[in-house]
């Protein structure tokens, strides 16, 4: 059985229908995050928030966006290059999957090391915990410290806590130059210590990854210090200038994310009392932690 | 059985339980001015095994308490009302500092600037930085998620820590670590970041420090008007420039500072200033100041001045650091606001702060971070006046609807504390509080720590159906 939602209130009755009933839920998306979800019960409902789509509140000049949680990651990047901004996520798995899914799950992407990760972009969002509860975090400015961290709490807790219906995000402006490199870094001659300190210095790339025996360096910022950092990247090795659109094919082709292991996520005693606080009767995604469920 | 004060100083000596009303004069404030609250006894643990047995006493007691680092804060947060309250100062060891990893372990109670002198020597220092830097300590930081100016470009406290020890209210001992790439589970260190000494007493913080900046230009930009500066401001964010600070002053707090011992040279003729410093590579940094320097002329400042050297640098942000203390200079109390506004709308809503206090016949002078649209607009007042101590007071509110109603949030980096509690149900629905009261309860089951701060207690759904232990 699949309940599709178009607004949260609705989402929020249903949750609260099934808390009332013990119905246990998958909650799916594009279902970009499909095999990940695997673990959780085989006879649990789904519960698709793709309906829940579409940017709410869009200033470019604030540099936040505030978009319905099914709104896709390509939507939003669509909607914010065209004022020369991003909102840095680029996941792993590419574009296709959701705002949602993305902060639910905390997918990194190549750029997180240098443009921060899902944590540190939610600023605010809207959720519905497991007893049906519609809650607000956070905000849309950039800086809240108003009541406990909620927003925390629910990035890259897999739906487990609660269903994000709506986020606000911090974006940035692009680099006005974004150019990627690839290196063939020399065996000798100390590359590989350069590399590393040029990954740590003032003019670290925003991405480096390894990829058919090559380094892929992603350089951004404005003219004279991309100018210099192409400098140190020539140093390094024969270097051939490459199609930023690599990294679309390398995030669209890593299996990442890998989904939450069997792990020990629920099993210390402050985690498992989180847990009951937000979804007491555990009918979110029962399973996807790896943990038992009755 | 032995009574809590002899219990307490079992374990920490005598000398570090203070009882007596005269020794706990000076723990009855902290920075936030007109609240005065005493606690029922002081203890000051000096080590980490010695906060855990204090804890637990506590536990065993069902006794509340308010930790405490150097009662810098501006919200309240540290105020213990008739409940025990753990000064954490003696905690003050930096216990490593990994150049290699650039991070640092430290004790709760040492001085943020401290921990950057321990880290200078290799290049690195701790990124944000309170006005406080020279008093506050790292837990107080920990607890209110503190910023400072330069954390439009570095980020929060949240940012900068990577892990944290802490025990619980119930005597557990967690360690809560900021998830990783690969990491799965919950981020309660994200959640016990901010959450204002009402979760658990630190034991121990792992943060992460930056690299000194190769070079950095501070500019000093100065308006004939608060609108064309606040609109440079918001001009410079747009325009895709991440300055690491960026600041503005408005008359009233100009002469505050010029006519305290802090003068920084600021022109005291200006309707503003605005104090801007871009860092990073050296390799496009001139860009960036040219850049700046662009929009501030385009949005009319008169006279943009770069510091020369480190000296003058130093002199500039002294001015902003210390304006808070400068106004004390002004009149004997001070309202402090930490409101945050969208940043396109800083222009209208100074002028409509401006329009609020001509109206009240109140002096309010701005100081704060433009660039984050974090709001500071300070009332100095004599609060010995009950008419003008009213109109301040009916000012303030006044205020702080307005940023609500624009699409702000009441507090940026101060935290709720006492102060700003009664606006927390204007700004949240109740099903929001209850959720951050269960939140609290997952950390703190019988509500012991840091009582009645943060969330109403009345918004909490069980509140009367919880173990009611507020002693």
């Amino acid at each position: 059985m699949t309940s599709r939602p178009a607004t949260a209130a609705e989402l929020a009755g249903m949750i609260r229908d099934a808390h009332d009933r013990r119905t246990r839920l998958r909650v799916i998306a594009r279902g970009t995050w499909q095999g990940c979800t695997a673990a959780v019960a085989p006879d649990a409902a789904v519960l698709d928030v793709s309906g829940l789509s579409g940017i709410i509140e869009y200033v470019p000049g604030d540099l936040t966006l505030t978009a319905r949680a099914g709104t896709t990651v390509a939507e939003v990047d669509a909607a914010t290059s065209a004022h020369g901004q991003w909102c840095p996520l680029l996941p792993w798995g590419g574009d296709e999957g959701t705002l949602g899914a993305t902060f639910a799950t905390a997918t990194h992407g190549p750029c997180s090391v240098s443009l921060g990760a899902p944590r540190d972009l939610a600023i605010g969002m809207e959720f519905v915990d497991g007893t049906g509860a519609l809650i607000r975090a956070g905000g849309r400015v950039v800086k809240n410290v108003a009541g406990f961290d909620l927003t925390r709490l629910l990035v890259g807790s897999w739906g487990t806590l609660g269903v994000i219906t709506e986020l606000s995000v911090r974006l940035r402006a692009r680099p006005t130059v974004d150019e990627t490199w690839s290196v063939a870094i020399e065996a000798g001659g100390g590359a590989r210590a350069r590399l590393e300190e040029f990954r740590r210095g003032p003019l670290a790339p925003l991405a480096m990854m390894e990829f058919e025996g090559r380094t892929l360096v992603r350089l951004g910022g404005n003219a004279a210090f991309v100018a210099a950092s192409r400098e140190i990247v020539k140093t390094l090795g024969a270097a051939d200038p490459c199609d930023t659109r690599i990294w679309m094919r390398l995030r669209q082709r890593d299996p990442k994310p890998r989904g939450p292991l069997a792990s020990s996520a629920l099993g210390d005693p402050l985690s498992t009392r989180v847990k009951k606080q937000f979804d007491p009767r555990h009918i979110l995604n029962p399973g996807i932690m790896g943990e038992a469920y009755a | 059985m032995t009574d809590l004060p002899t219990e307490l100083s079992d374990i920490v000596g005598a000398r570090h339980v203070l009882q007596r009303a005269t020794e706990l004069l000076v723990y009855e404030n902290d920075a936030l001015p007109g609240y005065h609250k005493r606690p029922r006894l002081a203890v000051f643990p000096g080590t980490r095994d010695e906060v855990i047995a204090v804890v637990r006493a506590l536990h065993r007691a069902r006794v509340a308490f308010v930790p405490r680092g150097a009662g810098t804060g501006l919200s309240g947060g540290a105020l213990a009302d008739d409940v025990v309250l753990i000064g954490l100062q003696r905690m003050r060891r930096i216990i490593s500092v990994d150049p290699a990893g650039r991070s640092a372990v430290v004790e709760p109670g040492v001085v943020n600037s401290s921990l950057t002198k321990a880290a200078t020597p290799f290049g690195l220092h701790y990124a944000p930085d309170p006005s406080s830097q020279s008093a506050c300590t790292i837990g107080g930081n920990v607890a209110e998620n503190a910023g400072g100016p330069h954390c439009l470009k570095y980020g929060v406290t949240l940012n900068h820590v990577l892990a944290a020890s802490v025990v619980l209210p119930g005597g557990d001992v967690v360690r809560l670590v900021r998830p990783g790439e690969d990491r799965t589970g919950y981020d309660l260190l994200g959640a016990y970041v901010g959450s204002e000494g009402c979760f658990g007493v630190t034991l121990d913080v792992t943060v992460r420090l930056t690299p000194n900046p190769e070079g950095i230009r501070t500019m000093l930009a100065d308006f004939t008007s608060v609108d064309d500066a606040a609109r440079a401001a918001s001009a410079i964010v747009a325009a895709g420039i991440l300055p690491a600070a960026l600041e503005l002053m408005d008359h009233g707090t100009i002469e505050a500072v010029e006519s305290s011992i802090y003068a920084a040279g600021y022109p005291r003729d200006a309707a503003a200033v605005l104090l801007i410093e871009v860092d990073g590579a050296l390799a496009g940094l001139d860009d960036d100041v040219s850049a700046v320097q662009r929009i501030c002329r385009e949005c009319g400042a008169r006279e943009i001045r770069t510091a020369s050297d480190a000296g003058e640098r130093a002199r500039l942000w002294q001015g902003r650091k210390k304006a808070f203390g400068a106004m004390g200079r002004v009149a004997p109390h001070l309202a402090v606001q930490d409101a945050v506004v969208p940043r396109t709308k800083l222009a209208p809503i100074l002028a409509r702060i401006a329009e609020i206090g001509a109206r009240q016949r109140i002096h309010v002078c701005n100081v704060f971070h433009a660039g984050d649209g974090n709001l500071h607009p300070n009332v100095p007042y004599n609060g010995d006046d009950p008419d003008e101590a009213a109109r301040v007071h009916a000012a303030m509110r006044e205020i702080m609807e307005l940023c609500i109603a624009e699409g702000g949030t009441i507090t940026g980096e101060h935290g709720v504390g006492l102060d700003k509690i009664g606006y927390m149900e204007r700004l949240f629905p109740g099903e929001s509080l209850d959720a951050m009261c269960r939140l609290r309860d997952a950390f703190d089951p019988e509500r012991r720590a840091n009582p009645g701060k943060v969330v109403p207690s009345h918004r909490c759904r069980e509140w009367l159906a919880a173990p009611g232990a507020h002693t």
